[in-house]
């Protein structure tokens, strides 16, 4: 198995970013929901008491000051006191409490 | 979202505890097999409470077993569980579901009736009419057609003129209107003569059609002709012509009534005691409940009936009559001559004033006290009017 040069890892790197900026550009042609094609979360928000989280992969970590959320892009953490999960489905996710801090960990 | 909680009420949901290190592995795993949780509080020592339906529950013994997790439930909510609880009452539920039907059943029948509106037909003789079409006690009232009944009825009893017939509840309403019949009228094609209908005196006659047989100042007898239909000519060729009298014949008429004077009259006072016999009615027979005998001599008898009823018109089979007695004691009283004697005078001018037609004019009354040789006393009472005494009546008829 011939070893892979730098110069073609680079090659290959490119060739995928540029795969996803079309399928970005598609999207926005076609205006197709964005979070299901490129399978990135909704983050829906209500002031700072109420965060609802669509395309959602799974709950990682869960206390009352601080839950992570593993979505599509990364992990979501939000950080808040008394923190409870309203409602989860396979779609979605509805946290309730005193959110204060929302941070994406790549 | 309130709908959402009615659902879950209506399906029923637990509230559990769930601990364990692995919790958020544990909701990870029931996302992914489609159980609905919603409502969780984290607590502190590696535990959480959760809401979870009844089906969505059954489901989690595994999961939890797989997570190493422990559960239990802190309280059961929803009509399922509120259903369960009285399913184990079933004496309670029979009870329930007889007392409908039987209210159901009880309430398909007639214990009622109620005539109004009738003056001159027997109230007794309209139920009796109304039994024959089925409308009577305890007869089923689904089985009967208003239309038809009304129709029956009036086709049967000549008299009304309009009849409505409701039912509501138990109780079957049934107004009537008489017909006000018509005077009997001679046809005044057909002759006829002009009588007295009373002993009269003479006033004044005034013959429109017909042949004057009397004057002013005549005494007349009941049925005597006043004036006549049949006029003779003096032609004595000619047969006498047949007429259809009319005409007004004025006369002094009297009226008497009598009474006798009583200055001792015996009055009835309650002693203030009284008892009272109590009748049980079930449908339509009388059970009497521990009857006793009248102890008085004299006593007034007073019935009251109580039906057992919701609101007016759902009337069940089912009442009470109390019969109360109260004594009476007679008490013979001494009242002045002078207040016994307008007693009797008022009560022979009633007994005069009876037969008074309406459109009788009375123009005098005299009032006579007589005294009878044993003692007695006694007031009589004539009342003299006008009135116009002729009325018609076929000529050759009786």
């Amino acid at each position: 198995m011939p070893r892979e040069g730098p110069d073609r890892a680079k090659k290959r790197k490119d060739k995928e970013s540029r795969r996803i900026n079309i399928k970005e550009k598609m999207t926005e042609i076609l205006e197709l929901p964005k979070e299901v094609v490129l399978n990135v979360p909704r983050l829906t928000m209500l002031g700072n008491k109420n965060l609802v989280i669509e395309n959602y992969k799974g709950i990682i970590e869960y206390e009352t000051v601080r839950i992570r959320i593993n979505t599509g892009t990364g992990i979501i953490k939000i950080t808040g006191e008394l923190l409870t999960i309203k409602e989860i489905t396979s779609e979605d996710i509805m946290v309730e409490g005193r959110i204060k801090g929302l941070e994406f960990l790549e | 979202m309130l709908l959402l909680r009615l659902w879950n009420y209506m399906r029923g949901y637990v509230i559990i505890v769930v601990e364990g290190y692995f919790l958020e592995k544990f909701i990870n795993i029931c996302i992914h097999r489609q159980v609905f949780l919603w409502g969780i509080k984290r607590q502190k020592n590696c535990t959480m409470t959760l809401n979870v339906s009844i089906r969505g529950f059954k489901m989690l013994r595994p999961i939890a077993k797989k997570t190493g997790c422990r559960m239990e439930i802190v309280e059961k909510r929803g009509l399922p569980f509120i259903l369960n609880r009285y399913k184990r009452r079933k004496t309670f539920i029979a009870g329930a579901f007889a007392f409908v039907i039987l209210f159901y059943i009880f309430t398909s029948f007639i214990w009622a009736i109620e005539v109004t509106g009738n003056e001159k037909i027997d109230t007794e003789v309209l139920i009796d009419k109304l039994a024959q079409y089925g409308v009577k006690q305890g007869g089923l009232k689904y089985s009967i057609d208003t239309g038809d009944v009304v129709s029956s009825l009036m086709i049967d009893v000549k008299e009304l003129a309009w009849v409505g017939v409701s039912i509501k509840g138990t109780k079957v309403k049934v107004s009537v209107v008489e017909r006000v019949a018509p005077p009997e009228l001679i046809p005044a094609a057909e002759p006829c003569n002009i009588i007295a209908y009373r002993d009269a005196v003479i006033k004044s006659v005034y013959a429109k059609i017909g042949q004057q047989e009397v004057r002013a100042g005549d005494t007349v007898k009941r049925r005597q002709v006043l004036i006549s239909g049949s006029i003779t000519s003096e032609n004595k060729e000619v047969g006498a012509k047949l007429v259809h009298a009319s005409g007004e014949v004025f006369a002094t008429t009297w009226y008497e009534g009598s009474a006798e004077v009583r200055d001792v009259i015996e009055e009835k006072v309650s002693t203030g005691e009284k008892m009272s016999n109590y009748t049980l009615v079930l449908f339509s027979k009388e059970i009497k409940l521990f009857p006793k005998a009248v102890p008085y001599n004299e006593y007034e008898k007073e019935e009251t009936k109580k039906r057992f009823s919701v609101g007016e018109d759902m009337v069940f089979p089912i009442g009470i009559t109390v019969d109360t007695y109260n004594e009476n004691k007679l008490v013979k009283k001494n009242i002045g001559l002078e207040e016994a004697q307008k007693a009797a005078e008022d009560e022979a001018y009633n007994k005069a004033a009876e037969d008074i037609p309406e459109e009788a004019e009375i123009i005098k009354r005299d009032v006579e006290v007589i005294e009878k040789e044993d003692g007695d006393m006694e007031v009589n009472v004539i009342i003299e009017c006008i009135e116009d005494i002729g009325i018609e009546q076929k000529m050759g008829g009786s």
